[in-house]
């Protein structure tokens, strides 16, 4: 009943979206509005203004730099979002259970049994951990120059830390993350920018602007590595917040 | 209209691929199915995003020495960079509160939910 019904809506929704795909300039096409516009100009001029050989990068830190601000609010916000709603439910919830009448699931099933992790996963993760870090490093630290930047890194470190505490427990790899430390981690990236955000404030009169003047490009340079590294770190302490939050639950 | 949607046949691709994802949202009954169509949607989008942006005979839009054009556009890999995170984001939150109507529950299939009010 519920699938037929799917496949239409699905069908039904298709239609439009077709007709205007069809009307759009042909893929690939050098005189389409999208390479006409403000990319032309960012790829003439984005390298001595932006100060970043990778364009992706140019635009997302500099040209659109409160655009990114913004996006790491959103994840700073989903990792608030998700500590309120699993706190709260652990300590309700529990009240909750205790009154309802409904045979719940135990929560010995719940949890997950405590079968030993297969040896071959345990060594390829330990054994790729150092490699995986350095390459974290090097795609964060070098996202100016190449492929890669702030969030793709603290991707890879933050699902380095997930592999690892699922292959060697919580207990390993907890000293990584100092409870001191782990508040200011978290909101590295948030921090990050607005520290930036001030230093480009006292330099152009604007706030996350960034110097032109070519003496002060080292200046630039280092605006640039200091977000890529606070987004990374940022975005991965979220991202191993919210996993050990949601495996505690 | 036939030939138009060939020449862009990576943006029909991408339109396959939303209805995919809708379908899975509409017809599936598990909350965390129903989110994986959501991501689905979601990678629809991005690729069409990017797929906008390839430029005939292009180049990644990296300007080191002996680079030369054309060059894809940078905009839409940007714009795309910021989706994905907002992406991560919802999962998470989604997820979180999969978990929480699990708890209170003991299911997360939606009809079986329905059922309980």
């Amino acid at each position: 009943m519920r699938r037929p019904i799917a496949i239409s809506l699905a069908f039904l929704a298709a239609v439009p979206l077709l007709a205007g795909v069809a009307g759009l300039p042909v893929h690939g096409d050098p005189s389409a509005p999208v390479h006409t516009h403000v990319s032309a100009r960012y790829i003439e001029h984005g390298v001595e203004e932006a100060g970043a050989s990778n364009l992706v990068t140019g635009v997302l830190l500099n040209y659109r730099g409160l655009d990114a601000a913004g996006e790491v609010t959103v994840i700073f916000t989903a990792l608030i979002a998700v500590l309120a709603v699993l706190t709260v439910a652990s300590t309700r919830d529990a009240d909750a259970s205790n009154h309802d009448g409904r045979v719940r699931r135990s929560d010995a099933d719940r949890r997950h049994p405590d079968h030993p992790v297969s040896p071959i996963v345990h060594f390829v993760v330990r054994l790729i951990a150092p490699f995986t870090a350095l390459y974290a490093a090097y795609v964060i630290l070098h996202g100016h120059v190449t492929p890669g930047g702030g969030f793709q890194g603290g991707a890879i470190l933050g699902g380095l830390f997930i592999a690892l505490t699922m292959v060697l427990g919580k207990e390993r790899t907890r000293p990584l993350v100092r409870p001191v430390l782990a508040p200011w981690m978290q909101g590295a990236a948030v921090l990050t920018f607005a520290a930036v955000g001030a230093v480009g404030a006292l330099l152009t009169g604007v706030y996350l602007g960034f110097p032109v003047d070519p003496s002060l490009r080292i200046v630039r340079d280092l605006m640039l590595i200091a977000l890529e590294v606070g987004i990374a770190l940022g975005g991965a302490a979220v991202l191993a917040m919210i996993f050990l939050q949601m495996e505690a639950s | 209209m036939l030939t138009a949607l060939w020449h862009n046949i990576d943006y029909v691709a991408s339109v396959v691929l939303f209805c995919i994802g809708l379908y899975v949202v509409i017809a599936k009954n598990n909350l965390i199915k129903k989110f994986l169509g959501l991501n689905i949607m979601e990678t629809a989008v991005f690729a069409f995003i990017i797929a906008l942006g390839v430029i005939e005979d292009g180049q990644p839009p990296i300007m080191t020495g002996d680079a030369h054009g054309p060059f894809a556009s940078p905009l839409p890999q940007t714009l795309v960079l910021t989706g994905i995170v907002v992406a991560v984001s919802t999962t998470a939150l989604a997820l979180t509160l999969i978990i929480r109507v699990y708890r209170r529950f003991g299911t997360i299939e939606a009809d079986e939910l329905r059922e309980l009010e």
